[in-house]
């Protein structure tokens, strides 16, 4: 794309660890044959995308936040790749709760702490872990065949560096020219003028009574929002019992009558 | 807890908007490849991951509560979402007997045959044993190489 | 009945009989044995409801004073019922046109637009009164008759529904005061005639028949739309009677009296000349004549009271009707009319000639039909009054005579056991006196002896005809003297601009004057027509007394399909015999000699032309030509003696007399052939070969194309593979896609 010239050369650093992250993907996906040079290189091509990814990031005020962040997004990035990745789905779903700890160290530097709390308290202990119900409910023995080949690894690939060479590009830009992303006020609407972000007001997310705040929020203005969200929480519930006791009745007589008159 | 960095950072919101973009991308890259129905749901949960880490970068930028409320609704129908497609999980399962994502293409053309996994190579005499947990509800059999195998998992 | 006006009872003489097939339709296989009921109902009170009619019309006409009463005031009603179409600003009428009618209101705004409307009106005249009582009459007394007749027939309610119906469209045909309405009609009339022609259609021949008469008449139908078009283009209306146009003025109808009283109203000339010759192709189609006559011999294959009705009475003399309404437009063309008789009396000659050889006995009375509609159509040919009011009187006396023997025929081939061979039976009178006395007066009336009605009619063709041949003996004694010295009769044409010199003021563009000397129309032309129609009468009798002789006369033979059952027919056959055969045997005298029906006729407003009133004579015995006409039936009445009287006769004789002619008119001339020949066969040919191209290049491009989709899906096809994820890869691909685009266009 032909860019403005100060988006150019972060935007060829993005291209390169864009193309080796989808080369490193493609390497790493199970493609039925294992192949330990093959494996090397995707992880070596994994790690220079990810230097690429560190290189085109902005640097952050001071050296510690600088630290703090690139180590929790670096768990987040790199256990996220390992979920999908590893073959085993009970090491896919270990990884994907690593990589949520990490999301949460992200959540938390964006000071949203309350909800990096909630994240690992909803996704790890609840969600992963009923994952992992079924998984004990419904793995076979050994390695599945459908475990240890993938779908259109290299299209898929493709699809996905283009996604993001896309999204990054954009977010390039967009914080490039930082008049582009602050909120229009009415004012800046009329003269025309650049706004610069606003100053820290009382709705600041990042205030001492946050989590009351955010409860403010949620139950003031989106309550109804929240008394559906509720609704939704109760149609599932109920639709998932009656999926499971319908569906556990048709099998039944699907089993009956595959045993011809049933021996049961 | 004190804020580390003052709202409207420009480089905080570009660097969390890079990892939710690649969080996101990794999760579609696994949706599309991986066939374990389970880990189709696991790369699903991690494109929410993605946009939620998006969201409250855009909500700290902007200093505004709307990222923050439309992450815990995001939570809310991962949950909802968590639940209904495991039971479809389940009664797939229990019909083919596999959480393959190919096991039904019954909805393709009349004329081709079905698609079937190439060869897999028998790369190693013995397979490798990789974790596995025990059957729900099921007493597992008394296995000594399994408990042998015990601290990898 | 006297409290309802002449328009409702008009309405209720179609009426009736609709409501009758409509009825027989629904109810036909409820009443089973007695659908007649509905269907007799309603033509007997069409019937009465006619009678009725004539003898009000009659009533306003007023009896004839003396031989040649002054000129009676045109009688004429219109009911109109509804307008079919109405399209505003259709026509304006050319600067000077027949259309711009001067001498009316409407000559001031001849440039105005006019509406196209189509009335559907009816139309009460002597004409239409007389023929509608002629149709439902008859169709009364045929309608009796079929009971007995079709009795037992699997097909008996679907008969007496077509029958209905098809009384219905012929009195709808005559009342109709519309060209388009007549046309509707005449073609109602077509459709009912194939449904009759084809009433047997499991018989392969009646289908066939059928199918014929259908094809035939469709050429003669086109002639008559080609004439519809050029009088809309003409005339800017389709309308026989006057309208009042909604801004007070009267737009004059093609027939009108309003045109008929301007000398120069009608146009002639070669667009004249166009429509009439065009009229005359759609009467030739439906009324048999030269050279579109094939269909009717073999329209035979139809039940017998069909043939009796449509076939012999009525349908076929629509053509008649049709070219005595359009009357005034013949006038103004000397050489169509002269056409019309050329037509006529060489169809009744040839058709005379085949009947000669025929062993059919319906066949025989159906080129005796096609000939004495050749009479009819000579006769109108002439152009005078006398002419076309002895059409209609002969189509009077036809239409009795010939239903009797037609009914007789079926009363034969009913009792014979279907065969209608005449060499297979004979001397039936002793087996069925009824029917061989009827059919015995029925053949002396075609044959034109004395006091039955055939001669009368019979005469006055002949004396039309003869007065227009030696027009000197015009209005004299006619001794048959030679006209060599005879000074060119004026053409009818210049009479009557000069007679009427005023009303010619604004139409000097289309005055008669303009149109060229008539070619056909001299005397010499009538002179051999008059020959030709003599010896008509002479083969006319002979035929009729060839089939009479062999049928009724000699020893008995019946043939072994009849059993031993041969039989008289039963009452219901033999009392519609007995009731035809009274006017047969009178109504010729009667009207002859009261001069009743010529006097009723020419207060027809197509009939009190000028033109046409100017052709009047008075009315004459002409006993020179009695004795003429009166010594050829005799001469043929005894050759059939001869031939076959008391011994059994097969034809050996007739062979004898005619040779090689014999077997050409058995071959019907071999007109049939002639027409497979030069338009079947080709037209076979050009079918095949557009068939061998549609199948070949036309089937194979369309499938060409047709593949080429199929093709292109087959490659596509392998995507179609059921897997989730493929299905979800190419979703994300086709949203990247999108994305990509629009990055590109919002990259500035």
């Amino acid at each position: 794309m032909n860019g403005s010239l100060p988006a150019l050369t972060p935007g060829l650093l993005l291209a390169g660890a864009v193309t080796a992250a989808a080369v490193s993907l493609w390497l790493l996906l199970p493609r039925g044959a294992e192949s330990r040079l093959a494996r090397s290189l995707g992880l070596v091509l994994g790690a220079v995308a990810l230097a690429g990814f560190i290189a085109a990031g902005r640097r952050l005020g001071s050296l510690g936040e600088e630290a703090v962040f690139l180590t929790v997004a670096l768990v987040a990035v790199v256990s996220g790749a390992a979920t999908i990745v590893t073959r085993s789905p009970v090491y896919s779903a270990i990884w994907f709760a690593l990589s949520l700890a990490g999301v949460a160290g992200v959540l938390l530097v964006l000071g949203a702490q309350f909800l990096g709390v909630a994240t690992i308290v909803v996704y790890a202990g609840a969600i992963l872990v009923m994952f992992l119900f079924v998984l004990m409910l419904a793995q076979p023995s050994g390695l599945a065949p459908y475990d240890r080949v993938s779908n259109e690894p290299l299209l898929s690939a493709v699809a996905g560096a283009v996604l993001l060479g896309l999204l990054s590009l954009s977010i390039g830009r967009l914080s490039t020219d930082a008049s582009c992303c602050a909120v229009p006020s009415k004012a800046a609407a009329v003269t025309g003028a650049a706004q610069p972000p606003a100053p820290p007001t009382a709705d600041d997310p990042l205030a001492v009574d946050q989590v009351a705040r955010l409860g403010g929020e949620l139950f003031g203005r989106h309550l109804l929002a929240v008394e559906v969200a509720g609704v939704l929480l109760l149609a599932a519930l109920i639709g998932a019992i009656a999926v499971v006791t319908r569906g556990e009745a048709a099998l039944e007589q699907d089993r009956r009558l595959a045993a011809g008159g049933g021996n049961r | 807890m004190m804020p580390l960095l003052a709202a409207g950072s420009t480089a905080l919101l570009h660097n969390a908007l890079l990892v939710g973009a690649i969080l996101f991308a990794l999760g579609l890259v696994g949706i599309l490849t991986r066939r374990n129905l389970i880990v189709m749901f696991l790369s699903a949960e991690l494109m929410l991951q993605g946009i939620s880490v998006s969201l409250v970068a855009w909500s700290r930028y902007h200093g505004d509560w709307g990222g923050h409320v439309l992450v815990i609704f995001v939570l809310t129908v991962a949950a909802c979402e968590a639940a209904v497609a495991l039971v479809f999980v389940l009664q797939a399962f229990s019909r083919t007997g596999r959480l393959d994502a190919a096991a039904w293409q019954a909805l393709r053309e009349a004329t081709l045959s079905r698609s079937v996994d190439h060869a897999l190579p028998e790369s190693d005499a013995v397979p490798p044993r990789w974790p596995r947990l025990a059957r729900a509800g099921v007493l597992p059999p008394a296995d000594e190489d399994a408990a042998l195998e015990r601290e990898h998992v | 009945m006297q409290s309802l006006s002449p328009a409702t009872l008009l309405v209720l003489v179609p009426l009736l009989p609709l409501a009758g097939a409509v009825l027989t339709l629904l109810l036909g296989r409820l009443l089973g044995s007695r659908a007649h009921l509905p269907a007799i109902a309603g033509i007997a009170a069409a019937a009465a409801v006619a009678v009725t009619l004539l003898l009000g019309t009659s009533n306003q006409v007023g009896s004839a004073h003396g031989p040649h009463a002054e000129p009676v005031r045109p009688v004429e009603m219109i009911t109109t019922l509804w307008q079919w179409a109405s399209v505003q600003d259709a026509y304006v009428p050319p600067e000077g046109s027949a259309a711009a009618l001067p001498g009316t209101a409407v000559s001031g705004a001849g440039g105005a637009a006019r509406a196209f409307t189509i009335p559907v009106a009816l139309r009460l005249d002597p004409l239409t009164a007389t023929l509608l009582a002629i149709i439902t009459c008859i169709g009364l007394v045929v309608a009796v008759y079929s009971v007995g007749y079709m009795h037992h027939d699997p097909g008996y309610p679907r008969f007496f529904a077509v029958f209905s119906l098809f009384v219905f469209s012929m009195s709808m045909l005559v009342a109709a005061s519309n060209f388009l309405v007549v046309y509707v009609f005449w073609e109602a009339v077509g459709a009912c005639s194939y449904l009759l022609i084809g009433f047997w259609f499991t018989k392969p021949e009646a289908a066939r028949a059928a199918k014929k008469a259908f094809l035939v008449n469709r050429v003669g139908d086109f002639g008559l739309a080609i004439a519809t078009f050029l009088l809309w283009m003409t005339y800017g209306t389709l309308d026989f009677h006057d309208t009042l146009s909604p801004d007070g003025t009267i737009l004059p109808g093609i027939l009108g009296q309003t045109r008929l009283a301007d000398a120069g109203g009608i146009v002639g000339g070669a667009v004249g000349t166009a429509i009439c010759l065009c009229l005359l192709l759609a009467a030739c189609g439906k009324s048999a004549q030269m050279p579109l006559h094939v269909w009717l011999p073999d329209a035979m294959e139809g039940p017998t009271p069909a043939s009796a009705l449509i076939h012999a009475a009525t349908m076929v003399t629509a053509g008649i009707y049709l070219v005595a309404r359009s009357a005034p437009l013949f006038m103004a063309c000397p050489d169509a009319l002269a056409a019309v008789s050329i037509v006529g009396a060489t169809t009744a000659l040839v058709a005379g000639l085949i009947a000669t050889v025929q062993n059919d006995l319906k066949r025989v009375l159906a080129y005796s039909t096609i000939s004495q509609l050749g009479y009819m159509f000579a006769s109108l040919g002439t152009g005078t009054l006398l002419g076309f009011t002895a059409a209609i009187f002969h189509l009077v006396t036809h239409a009795f005579f010939k239903a009797l023997l037609f009914l007789g025929a079926g009363s034969v081939m009913h009792s014979m056991g279907g065969v209608i061979d005449m060499r297979r039976f004979g001397g039936l009178r002793r087996i069925m006196p009824i029917t061989a006395a009827t059919f015995l007066v029925g053949g002396l009336a075609l044959a034109g002896v004395a006091p039955f009605s055939g001669f009368f009619s019979k005469d006055e063709i002949l004396a039309t005809l003869h007065a227009k041949g030696w027009p000197n003996a015009h209005g004299e004694h006619h001794d048959a003297a030679p006209a060599s010295h005879a000074s060119l009769p004026l053409p009818p044409g210049e009479g009557r601009g000069e007679g009427a010199p005023a009303t010619r003021l604004a139409s000097l563009t289309r005055s008669p004057a303009a149109a060229p000397p008539a070619v056909l129309d001299t005397p010499e032309t009538f002179r051999v027509l008059f020959w030709m129609s003599l010896v008509t009468a002479g083969l006319t009798a002979f035929y009729t007394f060839r089939a009479v002789f062999m049928t009724f006369t000699g020893p008995i033979r019946v043939p072994e399909e009849a059993g031993h059952h041969a039989h008289e027919s039963p009452p219901v056959m033999a009392l519609p015999l007995i009731i035809l055969a009274v006017p047969s045997a009178i109504a010729g005298w009667w009207l002859f000699s009261s001069q009743w029906l010529a006097h009723f006729l020419t207060a027809t407003p197509s009939f009190s032309a000028p033109a046409v009133t100017a052709t009047a004579v008075p009315h004459a015995f002409h006993m020179d030509l009695a004795i003429q006409g009166t010594l050829a039936a005799a001469i043929g009445i005894v050759i059939a003696a001869i031939g076959h009287l008391g011994r059994r006769s097969d034809g050996p004789q007739m062979e004898r007399f005619l040779g090689p002619l014999q077997t050409f008119f058995a071959n019907r001339c071999y007109i049939d052939q002639l027409y497979a020949g030069l338009i079947v066969r080709p037209l076979e040919g050009l079918a095949l070969l557009a068939a061998l191209f549609d199948r070949f290049v036309i089937d194979g491009l369309v499938n060409g194309v047709a593949r080429l989709p199929a093709a292109l899906g087959g490659v596509v096809r392998r995507l179609q593979t059921g897997l989730l994820q493929r299905y979800a890869l190419a979703g994300v691909m086709g949203v990247l896609a999108i994305v990509f685009v629009l990055a590109w266009r919002l990259r500035g």
